[in-house]
């Protein structure tokens, strides 16, 4: 796993790099739960989420192929999900297409969780993308993130790319072994895998535990810098949900 | 099992996140003298192990495949509410940084996937390890209640996140708990085989790391 995949562009400069984490986690967080809790057949408030982080998206300047192609790592799930709901609904009329019936009610509902996922998704992924990692828990940590999730986070998230090569490495001499898993009583080697990627791992705490306290580690990481709310911040907050709560609000066609 | 953002309605992910807040308070003032500067470490590389074996799809029948959840291992080895803070820092992480996972949806996984999965199947844990270590010896009872319940850990996680999607109108029950309750029985045998193993490795190289090999029921307490 290629260790800078998902914060790979969180380094570069942008006016949206630049904000505060926490303006960027209230808007974004609220745009989530705002447009989760819209009505299904307000399509036009949507639209207008969909613009507010489009405008982000191309002010960031994330390039819209790795954008993308996280997108897509998450879409197959709510793609599989979303074409089935049009035939287990019925209601609100049938549309005929051909031989196959719809229900009218389940293609809204359709397009409503399409649209919901896709864009709390962009959210999430513009969020990891335009902010470090370290800075973003030090502003949930100023949000009330009790400080003990956020440090933990911070070892896990350290640690998380070495354990997932060893387990990749591990995969890889099982698989130069002739392992070829097809059928489930073959899950033992699975099994192994993983007991021993654990027990590695915990030996690895260990000695990270041990260096970690002879460089003076207390159970807190120090910062070089301390973020601050400017005016461009707050500005920024208040315009981007302020948009989102407009776009809530105002119905011009229904 | 992991729930994205749009699926759930604001009564089901507002009730389950508030429930999940409550645990998650809960277990951190439970083990908080427990949390030194020694555990922080250790619980952040089990976590970042947790995803580690989560991305190791195993074989289910025919080249289909299952993933690895984890919440009945981290508990038993870790002891529960620890196991259970593993999940949760698992579970935000996944949606912070992976998009996996909705953040509305993040009360609701940590509710299916470490209270149901992590901690309720726990509670049954002890007690059919109590009731097997009675016929038989201490090691083979955790072995064999540990593969019961991680079955059973992730069959009564995927039948609950059912019924969310069901309470919230966006799939039928009728539809969901047959589908979601098939695939995870399934999905369950290479759970418990995965856990099974692991407990029996681990259990036999480092003892001192398994913490329900340390577990007795409190005095007073029959089975």
């Amino acid at each position: 796993m290629r260790h800078d995949f998902i914060d790979r562009y969180s380094r570069i400069e942008s006016p949206i790099h630049a904000l505060d984490p926490r303006a960027k986690a209230a808007a974004f967080f609220a745009l989530i739960i705002i447009c989760v809790s819209t009505p299904n057949s307000d399509w036009w408030a949507f639209v207008i989420y969909a613009t507010l982080v489009l405008v982000v998206l191309f002010a960031s300047g994330v390039p819209l192929r790795y954008f993308f192609s996280r997108l897509l790592i998450v879409l197959p799930f709510i793609l599989l999900v979303c074409i089935f709901l049009p035939f287990m609904h019925k209601g609100g009329g049938q549309v005929s297409l051909g031989p196959i019936s719809l229900s009218k009610e389940g293609l809204l509902m359709m397009r409503a969780i399409l649209l919901k996922s896709l864009i709390s998704v962009s959210c999430l992924i513009l969020l990891s993308s335009t902010t470090q990692f370290a800075d973003l828990l030090h502003g949930l940590e100023k949000l009330y993130v009790p400080r003990f999730l956020t440090t933990v986070s911070a070892f896990m998230y350290r640690y998380l790319f070495l354990l997932v090569d060893e387990a990749q490495r591990i995969a890889r001499a099982r698989d130069s072994r002739n392992y070829k898993g097809k059928w489930i009583w073959q899950v033992k080697t699975t099994g192994y895998i993983v007991a021993t990627l654990f027990l590695r791992s915990q030996e690895r705490a260990e000695r990270v535990y041990q260096a970690m306290v002879s460089r003076g580690f207390e159970g807190e990481f120090p910062r070089w810098t301390e973020i601050r709310m400017r005016v461009y911040d707050y500005a920024f907050a208040v315009l981007f949900i302020g948009g989102a709560i407009i776009g809530r609000m105002v119905r011009p066609w229904s | 099992m992991h729930i994205p953002d749009g699926f759930l309605d604001p009564k089901v992910w507002g009730t389950a996140s508030g429930v999940s807040a409550g645990f998650t308070a809960y277990a951190l003032y439970a083990v908080k003298e427990k949390l030194n500067e020694k555990v922080i470490p250790l619980l952040g590389i089990t976590a970042a192990f947790i995803f580690a074996a989560q991305m190791l799809n195993f074989p289910v029948a025919g080249g289909t495949s299952g993933h690895f959840l984890g919440a009945m291992l981290a508990c038993t080895l870790l002891g529960p509410l620890q196991g259970f803070l593993v999940m949760v820092i698992v579970l935000l992480v996944q949606c912070l940084f992976f998009a996996d996972g909705g953040l509305t949806a993040l009360g609701a996984n940590v509710f299916n996937m470490g209270i149901v999965g992590g901690l309720f199947s726990y509670m049954i844990f002890i007690y059919i390890k109590a009731l097997i270590a009675r016929i038989s010896g201490e090691k083979r009872a955790l072995l064999i209640s540990a593969a019961i319940c991680s079955w059973l850990s992730v069959v009564i996680a995927s039948a609950v996140c059912a019924v969310e999607l069901a309470l919230s109108g966006t799939i039928p029950l009728s539809v969901a708990l047959p589908a979601m309750v098939s695939v995870h029985a399934l999905i369950g045998i290479g759970e418990a085989a995965i856990t099974t193993v692991v407990l029996a490795v681990v259990t036999q190289a480092r003892p001192d790391l398994v913490h329900a090999m340390k577990l007795r029921l409190p005095a007073g307490q029959e089975v």
